[in-house]
């Protein structure tokens, strides 16, 4: 089967004030109704690559020659601005980190809503505000016909997010990114708005490509995790098989990280150094520096994405055995 | 509501009763019924502010006046307004060469001194009707209104609501006009109505030099201007559109700064 987005060489950099490089060499892809995580830390480019796919990079980063990204058979990078234009909320719709600042303070949400209803497609007014509230009422929105009256500020954090997961919704997309879209809530809003982006993927056959530096997030709601560490993916799993068995040492230590109420008694650990900036990146592994298993080829060549077991890849000398 | 807001109301609405209520009740403010006979009466109950030299009626012509007068300065303000927020929002919203020179324009612009700029352009196309003013004043008054829009755009181009919209396929235009123009709204409103009474002082500045308003159609400043060779004999011809002058460019001033207030407020 075809998939929904293919993601190839991707690469992304800025030119001033001296050229660094950001995302580097990234491909992965994003099948119909399936739920993708990429997880890194601040600073690893996995924002930049969400921003890349809708061609929304901001106009001083650069895609370099060979980057590729193909929805259902059709070049993005390569296509025009316009064109382009069309494919955003009507087939990628994206959703940010920040609901409070995501909503025109001075829209009423439901003319919000029915705006981007009416931007794909001549639809009456009346017939507009009806979808409206149907929508607001598929993302868990009580009352959703009184709502569309209500001004942003005069909903919680929570409710604000499921406004802007209904105005991705608008335009029918097929693919929802969602960069780190729980971020800013409390951790039982957060639950429910997971719960709602996976209730959509069933609901509808959306796929959802889920932004986030949080591992606990992933656990129960992706198909499949991509592990970025300093602009590359180092490891990409099924969700399972990556909780299981982590395979790259990086991995391993954000599982060790994460505190788990089943083991009261452990101490948390933390990855000796921290990440290296955009063009700090040291040579061959960029982890190595930090790396407890390091060899000396880690140091002196990069370990490209090879396949550990089945479905499982890393880049990682030692964990695909290529390093004896 | 704070003090100076209602203060604010106050002087604006005593002007906005001259300018309505003056005219009908106070009559031809260019009739002349004894030129000789009853110049330069001191107020009293039948000329409430006295009369001039030509044995005018003081009171008519503040009244007349101060329509004229309002009536420019809304023509100054609303072609201000109007060229001042396009030209902003272009400038603060396009990218490469074409916005790079707008902003440049806007500068340059401000850089010239409003005043002398009036006075050439007075000189060049003559004495002019009210409206005339209104627009010349206007097409002086933009560039402050466009370096504010232009600031709020370029701001506002980093809103999460506006990438929001662009993420969801709205044009660049449709970004333009609903989401980043609303946002630009509440600063130029507040320059706009304390640029009533920058207005209210050039008009009253250039009739005063007589490159305004052509005579005998009153406004304050030429009265002011009229006043003057009879200012020791005659005080109240200076006092009437002094003080009215004054009411109406606290009025301006005060509500401006209440504005912004009640704005930044809402912002904190």
């Amino acid at each position: 089967m075809t998939p929904l987005l293919e993601v190839t060489n991707l690469s992304i950099g800025f030119a001033n004030p001296e050229p660094i490089t950001a995302v580097d060499d990234v491909s992965f892809r994003i099948d119909r109704s399936e739920v993708i995580a990429l997880v890194g830390e601040s600073g690893c480019g996995k924002t930049l690559t969400g921003l890349a796919i809708p061609g929304l990079l901001p106009s001083e980063a650069r895609t370099s020659a060979g980057s590729r990204v193909v929805l259902d058979g059709n070049d993005l990078v390569g296509m025009p601005e316009a064109a382009r234009r069309r494919i955003r909320g009507a087939r990628i719709a994206m959703v940010f980190q920040d609901p409070q600042a995501s909503l025109n303070p001075v829209m009423r949400v439901g003319d919000q809503v029915i705006e981007a209803i009416r931007a794909h497609g001549p639809v009456p007014r009346a017939e507009a505000r009806t979808r409206a509230a149907a929508l607001l009422e598929e993302v868990g929105i009580a009352d959703a016909a009184a709502r569309l009256d209500a001004w942003p500020h005069e909903l919680s954090g929570g409710m604000r997010q499921r406004v802007m997961i209904a105005i991705a919704l608008a335009g029918e997309p097929d693919l929802l990114i969602a960069d780190e879209p729980t971020t800013a809530l409390d951790v039982t809003i957060q639950a429910q708005i997971l719960e709602l982006l996976d209730r959509l993927r069933r609901a509808r056959g959306l796929a959802v490509l889920l932004i986030t530096h949080d591992l606990g997030i992933v656990a129960s709601r992706a198909d499949r995790v991509l592990v970025m560490y300093a602009g590359r993916i180092i490891e990409s799993a099924p969700t399972a098989e990556l909780f299981r068995v982590p395979r790259h040492p990086y991995t391993r230590g954000l599982l060790a990280a994460v505190p788990r109420v089943d083991a009261p008694e452990s101490r948390l650990e933390a990855i000796a150094g921290s990440v290296p900036q955009p063009g700090r990146w040291p040579p061959g592994c960029r982890f190595h520096p930090r790396c407890p298993v390091a060899i000396a080829r880690c140091g002196t060549e990069a370990p490209s994405m090879e396949p550990a077991e089945g479905p499982h890849h890393t880049a990682c000398w030692v964990a695909t055995g290529a390093g004896s | 509501m704070m003090a100076s807001a209602r203060a604010g109301l106050g002087c604006a609405a005593a002007i906005a009763a001259l300018a309505l209520l003056g005219p009908p009740l106070a009559g031809d403010p260019l009739a002349q019924p004894d030129p000789l006979g009853s110049s330069l009466l001191a107020p009293s109950g039948a000329h409430w502010f006295g009369t001039d030299q030509f044995s005018r009626d003081v009171f008519a012509r503040l009244a007349h006046g101060a329509r004229t007068s309002l009536a420019i300065a809304a023509i100054a303000m609303a072609v201000a307004g109007v060229l001042g927020i396009a030209f902003g929002l272009l400038a603060g919203s396009g990218r490469g060469l074409v916005a790079a020179t707008m902003s440049r324009v806007v500068d340059l612009a401000l850089a010239l001194p409003r005043v002398v700029v009036l006075l050439v352009l007075v000189a060049a196309i003559g004495a002019l009707p009210p409206a005339g003013l209104g627009a010349v004043l206007g097409l002086t008054g933009w560039p402050a209104i466009a370096r504010l829009v232009r600031g709020e755009a370029l701001a506002l181009q980093h809103a999460g609501y506006v990438t929001a919209a662009r993420a969801l396929g709205a044009t660049p235009g449709r970004v333009l006009v609903r989401e980043i123009l609303p946002g630009t709204l509440p600063p130029a409103l507040i320059a706009l109505t304390l640029g009533v009474a920058d207005v209210l002082l050039l008009e009253a500045g250039l009739s005063f030099l007589g490159i305004g308003v052509r005579p005998p159609t009153p406004t304050w400043g030429s009265m002011i201007l009229e006043a003057r060779p009879h200012l020791g004999q005659a005080p109240w011809l200076l006092l009437a559109p002094g003080i009215a002058l004054v009411i109406a460019t606290a009025a301006a001033t005060l509500l401006g700064d209440a504005l912004r207030h009640r704005i930044a407020g809402d912002r904190a």
